[in-house]
């Protein structure tokens, strides 16, 4: 394994790092900023017996996205949820390469981990596609779509796609690709707390509070009654 | 849009208005939607208008959002075209966001079971109501019953000597109709087990379901009491977005019921009431409620399951179906008590899909009832609706929900279905058994005469007058308890020779008679009773009595 040039080194350690303490930094003010807004008070009675808590329903809220049958949306439309694990595990495959390649290289001298990242990160580029295929096609996707919307989907899909691309990290026809990646994953971290992305940052609050108060009310966990007869 | 220097006064307050309303739940839902457009599909009206966008959930809620960004969220204020920021400016722009907020959204709440992120639209679809409301820009309907409830007390405008007239109307009906003078509604007594509130609807345009839940309430021998003020217990408040006037609704409810001293309050079927005075009143009123509150139907099931209601669910035999209203279902998790109790008085209960939490909107929520400018736009949404009730095959659809009646009602004339729209107090009226009264004939028959009070005050002035030998002492009677007048009648000198036996269907209040300190009743009765075992306890009092003197 050839050692990396300055640049690459640049590129893959100190640039990361600023752009990582940039996007912590953000979030943080963020946070702060989210906080400064005083929470509402449920003071009702709590109804729903034993099978619907505040604790339950928190937890019930915080799993829902891993739980697709409790929702019609994602019970109804299981491909459109299998897009949503398969760009999001890509995603996190394309972070870990992010770290893998400038501190444990080893692991990608292995074909198989090699070849599992790129299986995700292409499908997930694939889906990324589709999903502006989506948004762009279907006028309901375009009446709720702002530029941010388009502008983050594509960097994510075209990052997901340099990532599969940088996976094996093999340098030897040049550093192209990795100061490639890496300078788009710079600019990708530095612009997620301003974009629609960071939308992980409030998933665990939204879904909290939803989980406390409908918890509070007997509506989480859901209750279904049984299905239709065929 | 104009330049903010051309800015409205009502537009300005609206934004300024914003501020002041935001918290941490609302400001979440803001900032989360990442658009993925999952909760489209989860809309009536968007099922009714497939091809018109502005119908989409993340869309509607997008117009409160676009504010937000542009005046209280950092990159909106910075970059507004990049995240679809906006202003609002003119009338315009305000009667825009009326039509969406107002006209094309019922705040059924289904989107935000649907919506992955747990972005609550329809919660902040009621603050941008509420926005609207602040600065007076709401549709006519919305203004006028908003009034009635502010100025009135109620949202129908029922004065108050209209309201205390139907009761007393239906306390004769139900008197003539069971030919039982003891059945009553009785008015702000004090320190009663229940306090039955209503939705105005009732005491306008269905005075029927009050006399039913009167007739409930007696048969089971409850200690119940309608107030004469504070009885409207629903609220325009959760409808217009106006939380200062849902505060005040609720506050008058409850303000009553502790005046009255009752122990619960109970709320006739209304979706929207129970939401409001049972899970949202407390929060706006910012009231910590000391007694317990419930649904009728809790109630109801609660006195059948109990045995203290005894029903014959044969005589509702034509098949029902049940619509969860989204108040109820949605926001109150009240879903399986309906159920078990049409289970209990209904022989053919057939499931509607979806169901529960799934369930579509009647489309006369939020009131939508009120508005009438929007009616074709929410007819035609309620196919969706009507299609789910054919496909039931049921003649009957039962619902818990007053606005759920009138909008059922609605569609069901619109799309010609063979239906008629009922409740639960109705068909458990229906269904109730009525205990068998206790005709004197048998025990005149025996050689014996009998006197009759109707109530309390009345037993105790005819005992003295009378001096009878053997009184009967039903527990539930109008009004004086009948553990009180036991005790007068007791601790009164002059009828010390008086043999006493106690009639109750309601077991559990024996202790009310015998943890008194006093002597304890020579004879007791359960209801149900038959002529034979009325005789046989009343002949063994006397024979004992006889052998003691």
């Amino acid at each position: 394994m050839n050692e990396p040039s300055a640049h690459l080194h640049f590129a893959s350690h100190r640039l990361q790092e600023v752009a990582l303490l940039f996007m912590a930094v953000v979030y943080t003010i963020r946070l702060i900023w989210y906080f400064r807004f005083p929470a509402a008070q449920e003071r009702q009675a709590p109804t729903g017996g034993g099978w619907s808590t505040p604790d339950k329903g928190i937890l019930f809220s915080l799993l829902i996205i891993a739980t697709p049958w409790e929702m019609e949306s994602t019970r109804k439309r299981w491909f459109l949820w299998c897009q949503f694990v398969v760009f999001h595990l890509g995603v996190a495959a394309s972070i870990a390469l992010s770290f893998v390649i400038p501190y444990l290289p080893k692991l990608l001298t292995s074909t198989v981990v090699v070849g599992g990242l790129q299986l995700i990160l292409g499908l997930a580029c694939l889906v990324g596609v589709m999903r502006l295929v989506r948004r762009v096609g279907n006028m309901h996707m375009r009446a709720i779509s702002s530029p941010d919307d388009y502008f983050s989907l594509a960097l994510l899909t075209v990052w997901l796609g340099i990532a599969a691309a940088t996976a094996p990290n093999n340098v030897t026809r040049g550093e192209g690709l990795q100061l490639t990646y890496f300078y788009v994953t710079a600019f990708f971290l530095m612009y997620v707390p301003f974009s629609k992305i960071s939308h992980y940052l409030y998933y665990p609050f939204t879904r909290y509070y939803l989980g406390k108060s409908f918890g509070r009310r007997g509506l989480f966990p859901i209750r279904r009654g049984p299905e239709p007869q065929a | 849009m104009n330049s903010s220097l051309e800015r409205s006064w009502k537009a300005h307050k609206l934004i300024e208005r914003l501020g002041q309303k935001l918290n941490r739940q609302v400001v979440g839902s803001l900032v989360a939607c990442v658009h993925c457009g999952m909760c489209t599909e989860s809309c009536h009206y968007v099922l009714a208008n497939p091809d018109d966008p502005t119908f989409a959930p993340a869309y509607k809620g997008d117009q409160l959002r676009k504010i937000f960004k542009r005046h209280y969220d950092w990159t909106g204020s910075v970059f507004p075209w990049w995240v679809k920021a906006a202003t609002v400016d003119s009338e315009k722009d305000l009667e825009d966001l009326k039509d969406i907020a107002f006209g094309k959204c019922t705040n059924c709440r289904r989107c935000t079971f649907n919506c992955p992120m747990g972005v609550d639209l329809a919660a902040f679809n009621r603050v941008t109501r509420g926005l609207l409301t602040y600065v007076g820009v709401m549709p006519d309907g919305v203004s006028v019953v908003s009034k009635d409830q502010w100025e009135i007390g109620n949202q129908m405008g029922v004065l108050k000597e209209d309201y205390l007239d139907t009761l007393e109307w239906m306390q004769e009906e139900l008197q003539s109709e069971l030919d039982d003078p003891t059945m009553t509604i009785p008015i702000d007594k004090p320190d009663c087990e229940v306090i039955y509130t209503i939705n105005p609807r009732e005491a306008k345009y269905d005075p029927r379901s009050i006399a039913d839940a009167a007739k409930i309430f007696n048969v089971v021998g409850e200690k119940w009491t309608m107030p004469s003020e504070g009885w409207d217990m629903t609220n325009f408040g959760l409808f217009s977005g106006d939380d200062e006037l849902g505060g005040a609704v609720a506050r008058r409810v409850y303000d009553k019921v502790q005046e009255l001293r009752a122990k619960r309050l109970v709320m006739s079927e209304c979706g929207h009431g129970y939401r409001s005075t049972r899970c949202e009143g407390p929060n706006w009123a910012k009231y910590d409620v000391p007694f317990t509150m419930e649904s009728s139907v809790v109630t109801m099931l609660d006195y059948v399951t109990s045995g203290r209601l005894k029903v014959d669910k044969t005589r509702n035999s034509i098949p029902v179906t049940y619509h969860d209203s989204c108040n109820f279902a949605r926001s109150c998790g009240m879903t399986e008590e309906p159920r078990e109790l049409l289970r209990l008085v209904c022989t053919d209960f057939r499931e509607m899909y979806p169901n529960r939490a799934d369930n579509y909107c009647c489309t006369g929520g939020g009131g939508a009832m009120s508005m009438s400018e929007y009616t074709p736009r929410r007819l035609k949404s309620a196919k969706v609706k009507a299609d789910q009730l054919a496909a039931t095959g049921a003649k009957i659809v039962v619902t818990s929900c007053h606005n759920c009646v009138d909008g059922l009602n609605d569609l069901i004339r619109h799309y010609k279905l063979d239906m008629k729209v009922t409740q639960l107090v109705n068909l458990v009226a229906t269904a109730m058994i009525m205990p068998e009264k206790v005709k004197p004939v048998a025990v005149p028959a025996n050689g014996a005469t009998v006197l009759s009070a109707t109530n309390g005050d009345e037993a105790f002035a005819l005992a003295k007058s009378e001096k009878p030998h053997l009184l009967t002492l039903d527990l539930a009677m109008p009004g004086k308890s009948a553990s009180e007048v036991f005790e007068e009648l007791r601790r009164d000198p002059a009828l010390a020779g008086l043999k006493i036996c106690i009639i109750t269907g309601r077991p559990e209040l024996r202790k009310t008679i015998y943890d008194r300190a006093v002597q304890p009743p020579e004879g007791y009765l359960d209801k149900p009773l038959t002529e034979q075992s009325l005789l046989t306890n009343v002949k063994k009092v006397l024979e004992v009595a006889h052998h003691q003197s």
